[in-house]
């Protein structure tokens, strides 16, 4: 199924002993994890061994404590969340963020406000990626009146919109139903053709099995393996970490 | 420095303290348990003091003996009002902004209808204690040989005081020991969880909402005591002290507007006593900004409100 | 998908869009004219001049607290501070009103400047400071030399032009306020501040510079007000620190913004003119009564009608979204 990569493949995203910290707990203990182009790392855990927090920290939505991130070879550490997008991360949220009260078309704007592109070529594209998750007709309809299976769908055709090249995915299968499912995994397969590279956080293992290239496992907020599917699979530490206890 | 005046604004201070502190608590049990910022929570206390006013002038009821019934109309006027103002404000966009508007909105219609009963004029609040004052102590040659200095304090404000601190305790044990309080508590802290476990959520905060109206009522009627005259129009200053308060002693934590207000009355009464009067009344906002920007979860609190 | 209908679409884009303007202006135009023709008509100037100033303080109240979702509880500070900008220029240093009136308007955004770091600040804490910092703008002037604001008795200009100068200027401030929401509203800034609004940290994901944006609203915002507080100072001639820093004009500013609907360029106008008129209704029968009508009125709309007149027809009829500004 998945294709080694390629040796002579860049690193796009790279972590290095990465800490956060909320007062006395280590969210985030001195995590090193990279991302080559081309491929989509998983990134696996129990509920709260700091996945999320760890992706915030690559966002810049937390500012990490220790440790550095790097984006195409850019110090990304101490940057802005909108800094890092125009570096080319783009990121979906766990709960899907909307912009309630604008339109759909509206939505899809939003990442490209920056764009040198006039508006009718901005319409043309917001069209085609709305069209491609089969939310075109509701294009005028504001962002709310959606249901909650068509917002995961506005957030991933505004991530195409946005067309970065590193994608951070927060529990992107999470209370999807299976056909929507099997929609996103063949997106994110296409992506991966056209050259991005992903970063997937989630502890639904099935998913996450079938699409990873590379698997980290964390667990309280550490890394305690990390390899290829099979590896990672059949790692002791890893079974224990998710039966244990 | 004069001593008698510094030790007089010590004394000002803890008895107005306490005051802003009971305050403090009310508005905080509010917005703790409800998420709710009471624009209107002046007004409320000028209420109290109004109620104590109808009932010494009207009935001849002392004011401390005013106190009950003054609690008792004030929670069953908070429970009603309760169901009337706040479940229809879950439906707007930004219900915290909502209701501070919402609260703004009665605060006006408030002050409309006490200044329509009682007009614009600032009125006494005659009542009576025997003694009059009490010395709390002599300091010897204060104004320089053989002419000592005497701290004079109203009985009054020592009565205030002492009635504040029950109510306090009374608070407290409420919140820590007994169910209902528990329960305040834990909506605070989680809101939600709450509802899982079995709490009906909407009894509990019109409680919640009964309660704050109570003590603030009960704060008019201490507020009477301390300074003896009512004015329709001082609600908002109140308010505007409240929210000093809250903002001190951390949003939504009864227990930290306790210090918080003690703290605010005592740095208020020595500004007082030390600068110029338009300066003193700067410092509070002063102050207010300050934390806010540099410790926004309050000097008390914990982070877990934000 | 069918390019020709993408095409089809984006033509019919282009239409609503120059549907939405030709409503737009033409109220706008009607406005310009109905007000203009006021003082030659010799109609009641103070209370048109009124309307006029409560219209473009709730249109720029829209551009933080309709756009940006930012609530300034003390906002009539930006206004206070305008008038006693123009009025110290005119009356201690001599500058003409012509050049006082925009020192007001560069006073209001300097005011901005410096009260930036607030917008760290979210919801109700945003709102709690905005309202002290304007107590403590009250203070300051109340606490400034004698000779300079006046103290707490405030200053009188005495009539120094033509009454009608000062109501034209109203009038030209009311225009370029309703100009830049339009603007606002159609322009890749508005987008990212109304992202902002609804959502903060996912805009900042999505690479929209917040800091930058909502310093920008913030700035127009108190544009505004400072103008309107010069004009109004120069158009009365006296002031003092408590009505120039009443936070009555705060509340009536939002409560006329969010009557129309905040976030719509058309709310603020529609709102005003609708409340205006009742007050004045309200006032000659009620007098005493005046501010619990107000009240309620607050009250009722914010239970009943949390986004407005135009507000709540956009969302019970979503098709006549397009053709409203």
């Amino acid at each position: 199924m998945s294709v080694a990569p390629a040796k002579a493949a860049p690193t796009v995203l790279g972590v290095r002993g990465l800490v956060k910290r909320f007062g006395g707990l280590v969210a985030v203990d001195r995590v090193d994890l990279d991302v080559t182009q081309g491929t989509v790392v998983g990134l696996i855990g129990i509920n709260g061994a700091g996945k999320t927090t760890l992706m915030n920290c690559i966002n810049g939505i937390y500012r990490a404590d220790a440790g550095s991130v790097h984006v195409h070879g850019t110090d990304a550490t101490h940057m802005t969340p909108h800094g890092i997008a125009h570096l080319g991360v783009g990121r979906t949220f766990q709960v899907p963020r909307s912009f309630n009260r604008m339109t759909l078309i509206d939505n899809l704007m939003v990442p490209v406000l920056d764009s040198s592109r006039s508006d009718d070529e901005l319409f043309e594209q917001a069209a085609a990626c709305l069209a491609q998750v089969d939310l075109y007709e509701l294009r005028h309809n504001h962002a709310e009146e959606l249901s909650g299976g068509q917002q995961k769908l506005l957030e991933l055709a505004r991530l195409m919109m946005f067309d970065p090249s590193i994608i951070l995915l927060d529990e992107p299968f999470a209370g999807v139903n299976p056909s929507l499912c099997r929609l996103m995994i063949a997106q994110v397969e296409r992506l991966r053709e056209a050259g991005k590279s992903f970063l997937l956080v989630s502890h639904d293992l099935t998913s996450i099995y079938r699409l990873s290239d590379r698997i980290y496992v964390l667990n309280q907020g550490e890394v305690i393996a990390q390899g290829g599917v099979d590896d990672v699979k059949s790692d002791p530490r890893v079974i224990e970490a998710y039966l244990g206890n | 420095m004069n001593t008698v005046l510094l030790i007089n604004g010590l004394v000002g201070g803890i008895v107005f303290g306490a005051i802003y502190a009971l305050i403090g608590c009310s508005l905080n049990v509010l917005c703790g348990v409800l998420r709710i910022i009471n624009f209107a929570h002046g007004e409320f206390v000028i209420a109290g003091t109004f109620f104590a006013y109808v009932l010494l002038t009207a009935l001849g009821i002392h004011p401390l003996l005013g106190l009950p019934v003054c609690a008792v109309t004030f929670f069953i006027a908070g429970y009603a009002l309760y169901f009337v103002l706040i479940p229809r404000l879950a439906r707007s966009d930004e219900p915290e902004t909502s209701s501070f508007l919402l609260m703004f909105g009665v605060s006006l219609m408030l002050v409309a209808v006490m200044l329509w009963i009682f007009e614009a004029d600032i009125r006494p609040v005659n009542f009576s204690f025997d003694p009059i004052n009490v010395t709390l102590m002599t300091i010897p040659d204060a104004y320089g040989e053989g002419r000592h200095g005497r701290v004079v304090v109203p009985t009054a404000r020592i009565v205030a005081l002492a009635v504040n601190a029950v109510i306090i305790i009374g608070l407290t044990w409420f919140l820590y020991r007994t169910l209902p309080g528990k329960a305040m508590r834990a909506a605070i802290m989680n809101r939600d969880a709450v509802q899982v476990v079995g709490i009906n959520v909407q009894r509990l905060s019109a409680a919640a909402f009964g309660l704050a109206a109570a003590l603030a009522g009960v704060t008019g009627t201490l507020l009477a005591l301390v300074v003896p005259s009512v004015d329709p129009n001082g609600g908002a200053d109140i308010t505007l002290i409240g929210f000093i308060v809250i903002v001190l002693g951390g949003l939504g934590h009864p227990v930290g507007a306790l210090a918080a207000g003690i703290l605010f009355g005592l740095v208020e009464q020595l500004a007082t006593v030390l600068m110029p009067q338009a300066a003193a009344q700067m410092v509070g906002f002063m102050i207010l900004v300050a934390v806010i920007f540099f410790r926004p979860q309050g000097l008390f609190g914990r982070a877990a409100l934000r | 998908m069918q390019d020709t209908g993408v095409a089809r679409d984006l033509r019919a884009e282009h239409r609503a869009q120059a549907t939405r303007r030709i409503i737009w202006y033409t109220l706008v135009v009607a406005v310009v004219v109905g007000c203009g023709v006021v003082p030659p008509l010799g109609g009641n100037l103070s209370f048109w001049f009124a309307l006029m100033m409560w219209v473009t303080l709730a249109t720029g109240i829209n551009f933080i607290a309709g756009f940006t979702g930012y609530m300034p509880f003390g906002y009539v500070a930006f206004y206070g501070v305008g008038t006693y900008t123009t009025a110290v220029l005119v009356k201690v240093v001599g500058v003409s009103e012509y050049l006082a009136v925009p020192a007001s308007g560069l006073a209001g955004v300097l005011l901005a400047l410096l009260l930036a770091p607030t917008l760290r600040l979210s919801g109700i804490y945003f709102a709690i400071v905005s309202l002290s910092l304007a107590i403590i703008c009250q203070r300051a002037v109340a606490l400034m030399p004698e000779e300079i604001t006046g103290g707490s008795h405030g200053i009188n200009l005495g009539v120094r032009t033509v009454r009608e100068h000062g109501y034209y200027a109203m009038l030209l401030v009311l225009v370029a306020a309703l100009g830049c929401a339009a603007w606002l509203a159609e322009s890749r800034l508005g987008k990212a501040l109304k992202a902002i609004r609804d959502d903060p940290e996912a805009a900042d994901a999505m690479g929209v510079d917040v800091a930058r944006s909502r310093l920008a609203a913030w700035c127009m915002a108190a544009l505004f007000p400072g103008l309107v507080g010069g004009v109004q100072a120069w158009f009365t001639g006296a002031l003092d620190p408590v009505t120039a820093f009443d936070v009555l004009v705060t509340a009536k500013t939002v409560i006329y913004a969010m009557a129309g609907g905040l976030g719509t360029v058309v709310g603020p106008l529609v709102g005003t003119v609708v409340l205006v008129w009742v007050d004045e209704i309200i006032w000659q029968q009620f007098p005493v009564l005046n501010n619990f009508l107000l009240g309620l009125i607050i009250a009722l709309l914010i239970l009943f009608m949390p986004r407005g007149l135009v507000g709540s027809l956009m969302q019970r009829y979503p098709r006549i979204r397009r053709y409203v500004m």
